[in-house]
């Protein structure tokens, strides 16, 4: 098969399912709706309303959350008139200190670096998707998305959070911090960026700026 | 009803990362997608490959991931290290059973079944190709979103070593089985990462066009001609 029939095969067909390969001539779910692939159930887009409006919002929300979430303590605990807390940082530097660096460093990019670099990325591609000089850096920064994007483990570490909190309440007296707050209202955000966030709807921004673009220049 | 037309037949191929449909070259090398830049092949590159290394590097951590001790909580002077295993019994005689469970599940459930299930998907790609793809597919999809979990025994781990830490009176220290078990974790998630679900219709369909050309002699490939 040649080039130019591939590419003529291509105008036809709209989208593969990245799970099944199978070709479908509607590339789009409908506003509001899904596209759910027809052969192997896989969701293949999801169009919320108002995508990039919300993801801004909440991304912005997340990363003034982050601020109060790893400098308050979340936990603190006490025995008798010993009492230590914890922060989002300090169980990393201890990890740090005792000497497990690999785990620290894996603790570290889960719980803080995916999730704050979710954020960044989110923000600037959602501002920036707005100026045409920012094209080739907004589509790197959705590709660096879908890589970090099931790193950051929030909600793994609030479930830690709590199994920490019950388990060690019977050795001591366990308080939660006002991070804690924080933290869980960081986690609930950046779940819903998540759900938000539809990396389509950045494409028809570009594409539509550029057609509009083109004529101008014309 | 006609065959489902698939994507690599006609040197098509969805971008992993935006999902765009890329004319992949004729000579059939790599491209890359035009809109977001990255890397496009018909298929994971050398992917049952690497499933089965990191799948196979992951079993083979979860030994020392379970005999050796994670973690020592020391309470007035006393105290010896626990395993995972040691950790959620302890939990259990404590009559915390709902939090034993969810650490059961985490630490203990999610990375064997996630290794169970993975080595059954290569399984039914290599050798025999599944009859039922779509629960193959819920499998692939249950694999691909449990994985995270497990990390929660690392940061409760992580947690409680920086919160208890008052010398002898009472103390939480890390031990070297955390670290196996953390690699546990991210292999295993590179491991589902790699495994790419349109083998599994590859298999299917090679099985299907493989009856299909015994039972009327038809030519193998007589559905690409451009029947919808």
């Amino acid at each position: 098969m040649g080039l130019g029939q591939r590419r003529e095969a291509a105008t036809h067909w709209q989208r593969a399912c990245h799970e099944c390969d199978l070709l479908l001539t509607g590339p789009l779910a409908p506003r509001g709706r899904k596209l759910v692939c027809p052969r192997c159930e896989a969701i293949l887009h999801r169009n919320p309303r108002r995508s990039l409006h919300y993801t801004a919002a909440l991304s912005l929300t997340g990363l003034l959350l982050f601020i109060p979430a790893a400098s308050l303590p979340l936990l603190s605990f006490s025995i008798f008139a010993f009492g230590a807390d914890n922060t989002l940082f300090n169980g990393v530097q201890s990890l740090f200190a005792e000497g497990y660096y690999w785990m620290s460093t894996l603790v570290l990019f889960c719980s803080v670096v995916a999730p704050l670099g979710k954020f960044l990325l989110l923000c600037f591609i959602c501002w920036g998707s707005a100026s045409a000089l920012l094209d080739r850096p907004v589509a790197t920064a959705v590709r660096w998305y879908q890589h970090l994007k099931e790193w950051g483990m929030l909600d793994v570490y609030m479930l830690g959070i709590l199994v920490a909190l019950v388990k060690m309440s019977d050795l001591g007296k366990m308080e939660m911090g006002p991070g804690l707050y924080c933290f869980a209202a960081m986690m609930l955000v950046a779940n819903l960026t998540t759900l938000s966030f539809d990396p389509e709807s950045v494409w028809a921004r570009m594409a539509a700026r550029r057609r509009t673009g083109g004529e101008g220049v014309a | 009803m006609s065959r489902p037309q698939k994507a690599l037949e006609r040197g098509l191929s969805s971008c992993l990362c935006c999902h765009k449909l890329v004319v992949l070259p004729a000579g059939g090398g790599r491209a890359r997608c035009p809109r977001c830049g990255a890397r496009v092949h018909g298929r994971i590159d050398g992917s049952l490959m690497l499933t089965w290394a990191l799948t196979i590097t992951g079993a083979l951590l979860l030994l020392p991931a379970n005999i050796l001790p994670i973690m020592t909580v020391i309470y007035l002077g006393s105290g010896e290290p626990s395993t995972i295993i040691s950790g959620v019994m302890q939990l259990y005689h404590a009559g915390l059973w709902g939090i034993a469970l969810i650490v059961f599940v985490a630490s203990i459930a999610v990375p064997v079944m996630k290794l169970v299930g993975l080595v059954l998907l290569l399984v039914q790609v290599q050798v025999r190709p599944p009859r039922f793809p779509l629960q193959a597919m819920k499998l692939y999809r249950v694999v691909s979103g449990i994985g995270r979990w497990s990390l929660l025994d690392l940061f409760m781990i992580s947690i409680l070593v920086a919160l208890v830490d008052m010398g002898a009176i009472a103390s939480v220290t890390a031990g070297p089985g955390s670290t196996a078990f953390a690699t546990v974790v991210v292999v295993t998630m590179l491991a589902a990462r790699s495994f790419d679900p349109r083998l599994v219709w590859d298999a299917c369909d090679a099985r299907e066009s493989g009856r299909r050309g015994r039972e009327s002699n038809n030519p193998k490939d007589r559905g690409a001609a451009g029947n919808v």
